[in-house]
């Protein structure tokens, strides 16, 4: 079938007029970038297209929620940028809400305001991701060019808390606020000879509370 | 130690890989590229399961095409799911050990070795068609492990693993790592490869755009200088002092999240510079950071 | 009038307008399968062979009217000829060698209906509409149980419709019901083909398995029924008992012996050929039994259809 004819046979299967839903099967390919493509035989269709035919189909009738499982699978760098980008589009301002299923952490902190973590059948963590990323009393993310051993000397000198790099990244904790904290490392820094090349409010990585809710 | 030496390989006018020369070292090195770049076709060509048409590829100093004695040394674990289904992992992994040689009790106790190592010992005895796709990839790497080899070849491993079982994975392969072995592998989700390693080979339609280490390869991209930032409740100030600079070739404000993005050539400089805003003169500046120091964005600029 | 912006928002943009609720989606999926049905070519030529039989008959009875009213001589020989010629059997001819080219039809319509759906993992897709599992597999059945109604219910009409305007008096209209009888054992014929091309359909995962399947069992039966016929032929008069029943235990068999016991006549020769009994003359088995068996039959492969539809994705 072609893709039109598939993406509109859909939106038939789901209650829409004919006429109707030929005219938005296009409208959706379009949104879905299958603008080019639409007249062509779906068979031919890459990885990456079939993956984005399968979201036009599921646009195609208006839904209010739609249900993602694993919309990335398969896709290469770009095609999952662009599908994310997609996926994003279509629920922020206009009244469609998304449940996206996915092992992919990263892309579900790109794309979703909400997570919830189900393991084994039950419900461990549920909250907004700013909200679980969160990390108690706001530590920094130091991170320098290369590793420096008096730095982390010195600022626990200082009376900070530091843990051991994690690459060229240092975790410092203190109850400064931010900037006299920024300006405390960058000094220590200058002192030690190390550079420092990033300084960032430290949060959770979504992996991280899902590996805690695993624990707990 | 594998070396590719202006290796090409065509089927008919599809070009799979074109001119590629690189050797790959021990330690963990990533295959990135588009559908279609030629990643399978260069594990192929490294597997021995084809030639390439001109230039050659040496594999411990032997060429691996219908070579047994390169593929002893060799794992391969590739990106297709089918297995007999109805055998169990237990009895999928042994098959697989004998055919590689091994007598009825070495395969049997080495079977159950593997399978410890990569976690599946107290599972192994379903039939496979009941697996899922994290227990599938398990048995995928377990079978490509039996006969300890020095190379191992993934072609997305980490692909339906949960985050647990993908740092499983990620660790058991730093460790082969750690005893010598080099490990190709071969994926599309880049936060994962940035986890496991920072040596990448990148292929193009087929042409090998960029090879080495990620933040070398970051500097030589003279096309997209670095961008950098700054976090400040004071931005045009900040902004202001910056512009100053010689080397700080473009600064633009971001509205929506308050604070300025700067791009420039000189990273070196301009962070040894910056220290200078806060602690002499006294600006306020709540975070910095270099957002297109990662492996995406190499990728998008490199491809793009 | 500043109102309207000059640059048209082609954002994504939510559908509210009318749909129809859940009830009327197995004619949207007939139609989608007959749509792709009728884009092969092969099909058209397929529906003017299956009617070969009343094609010949027309032609001949063409000629024989022309000679009988231009040349008295050979009148004679033709009125014997037109004597002999039984009308209902002409519609049992029809109707038996329109089966192996409905046979091909029905494949055509039908192998790949649930097949290409298994195939392409779709199945997930449609079920996950406001669609059932009653609805599609009704949509599916109705897209291969209609056309083949058509397709032989057209050549059937036509061809008495000539017989009745021009054959009056050779006894064309002797039975009244002949028409009625035909249009009860068409459908029948349809609906008995369309369940188990459906049935066998979703137990494969490509349409050139299910075809094999669906034609193995029926040349594999026609076999039994030729070797049933051969032992009848050799033992003319006595009629023994499983062999009456058992020459139609076969696809063509059952639908054929329904027609017989139907239109209630035993069969004879094609073409009006003189013959003294063999194969095409087996008696006719009892309306009931051989009506029972076509529907039991038929319901036994909707079932199987039934189980095999699931809405699971096929890993690998």
């Amino acid at each position: 079938m072609t893709a039109v004819g598939f993406v509109s046979y859909a939106g038939e299967l789901s209650g829409m007029p004919p006429a109707e839903a030929l005219r938005r099967a296009h409208e959706v390919l379009e949104y879905c970038g299958l603008g080019e493509a639409r007249y062509r035989n779906v068979e031919t269709y890459s990885t990456g297209m079939k993956q984005r035919i399968k979201l036009a189909q599921a646009l195609v009738h208006g839904p209010k929620l739609l249900l993602l499982d694993e919309p990335t699978n398969g896709l290469d760098p770009r095609g999952r940028e662009e599908m994310l980008d997609l996926v994003r589009s279509v629920s922020h301002g206009r009244g469609v809400n998304v449940i996206v299923s996915s092992h992919l952490l990263p892309d579900i902190e790109r794309v979703c305001d909400r997570v919830i973590v189900v393991i084994k059948g039950k419900l461990r963590t549920a909250g907004t991701i700013k909200d679980l990323k969160k990390l108690a009393g706001q530590p920094a993310d130091v991170e320098l060019r290369e590793p420096n051993v008096a730095f982390a000397n010195m600022l626990m000198e200082k009376g900070l808390t530091v843990t051991p790099p994690k690459g060229n990244i240092y975790r410092v904790q203190s109850e400064l606020p931010p900037e006299e904290l920024l300006r405390v490392v960058q000094r220590t820094a200058l002192e030690s000879g190390a550079q420092v090349r990033g300084f960032e409010t430290a949060v959770r990585t979504l992996e991280e509370v899902f590996l805690e809710a695993l624990t707990a | 130690m594998i070396q590719i030496e202006n290796a090409s390989r065509w089927f008919g006018q599809v070009i799979g890989v074109n001119d590629v020369t690189h050797t790959i070292e021990p330690g963990v090195t990533a295959l990135l590229g588009m559908n279609g770049a030629g990643k399978s076709t260069l594990l192929r060509l490294i597997t021995g399961q084809i030639q390439p048409t001109t230039g050659s590829i040496k594999v411990f100093g032997n060429e691996p095409f219908a070579n047994p004695e390169v593929y002893k040394r060799m794992g391969y674990c590739p990106e297709i799911d089918q297995f007999y289904e109805h055998k169990t992992g237990r009895q999928f992994v042994n098959y697989l050990a004998r055919l590689a040689g091994m007598s009825a009790a070495e395969a049997k106790s080495r079977t159950d070795e593997v399978l410890h190592e990569v976690g599946m010992a107290d599972r192994a005895d379903k039939k496979l068609a009941g697996y899922s796709k994290g227990m599938r990839q398990r048995i995928k790497l377990a079978q490509a492990i039996l006969h300890d080899p020095d190379i191992i070849l993934l072609d997305e491993p980490l692909n339906g693993l949960d985050p647990v079982g993908r740092r499983e994975f990620m660790s058991y392969l730093h460790t082969l790592a750690e005893r010598g072995k080099t490990i190709l592998v071969s994926s599309h989700i880049l936060f994962e490869v940035e986890q496991m390693t920072k040596s990448i080979m990148l292929l193009h339609r087929g042409r090998l755009l960029a090879a080495g280490d990620v933040s070398l390869i970051r500097e030589y991209i003279d096309k997209y200088p670095h961008r950098v930032r700054i976090e400040t409740p004071q931005p045009r100030e900040v902004a202001a002092k910056l512009i100053q600079l010689p080397y700080v070739l473009k600064v633009e404000f971001d509205e929506w999240r308050g604070g300025i993005e700067l791009q420039t050539r000189e990273l070196n400089q301009f962070f040894a510079f910056l220290p200078t805003l806060t602690t002499e003169e006294n600006f306020t500046i709540t975070g910095f950071s270099s957002p297109d120091n990662n492996l995406e964005s190499i990728f998008h600029y490199l491809i793009e | 009038m500043s109102n309207i912006k000059p640059i048209a928002d082609l954002s994504y943009r939510n559908y509210d307008g009318p749909l129809k609720k859940p009830g009327s989606r197995w004619w949207v999926i007939a139609k989608n399968g007959i749509r792709i049905a009728l884009k092969k070519m092969a099909l058209w030529g397929l529906m003017f062979v299956s009617a070969w039989y009343y094609l010949v008959m027309l032609v001949v009875l063409f000629f024989v009217q022309q000679i009988t009213s231009s040349n008295p001589a050979g009148a004679q020989a033709m009125k014997a000829f037109m004597e002999r010629l039984v009308w209902p059997d002409q519609f049992l001819h029809g109707f038996s060698y329109a089966q192996l080219p409905m046979l091909i039809i029905a494949l055509m319509l039908g192998a790949g209906s649930i097949a290409n759906d298994n195939r392409a993992n779709a199945m997930l897709v449609y079920l996950s509409k406001p669609c059932d599992k009653r609805e599609y597999l009704f949509g599916k059945w109705i897209g291969i149980a209609l056309p083949i109604l058509v397709i032989m219910v057209v050549p059937t009409i036509i061809f008495y419709a000539y017989g009745a305007l021009t054959f009056r008096e050779y006894g064309f209209l002797k039975d009244a019901w002949l028409l009625p009888k035909m249009l009860v054992i068409i459908p029948i014929a349809a609906i008995f083909h369309a369940s188990i091309v459906v049935g066998i359909s979703s137990m494969f995962n490509q349409a050139r398995n299910a075809s094999a399947t669906y034609a193995g069992i029926y040349f594999i039966t026609n076999f039994f029924t030729l070797l049933m016929g051969g032992i009848w032929a050799s033992s003319r008069g006595e009629t023994p008992f499983p062999v009456k029943h058992l020459f139609y235990a076969s696809i063509d068999g059952v639908l054929i012996g329904a027609c017989k016991a139907i239109i209630g006549t035993k069969g004879s020769a094609p073409f009006g050929i003189q013959s003294q009994g063999g194969m095409s003359q087996v008696p006719a088995p009892a309306v009931v039994p051989i009506l029972g068996v076509a529907l039991l039959i038929s319901v036994v492969f909707v079932l199987i259809a039934w189980r095999k539809i699931r809405a699971v994705e096929v890993i690998g």
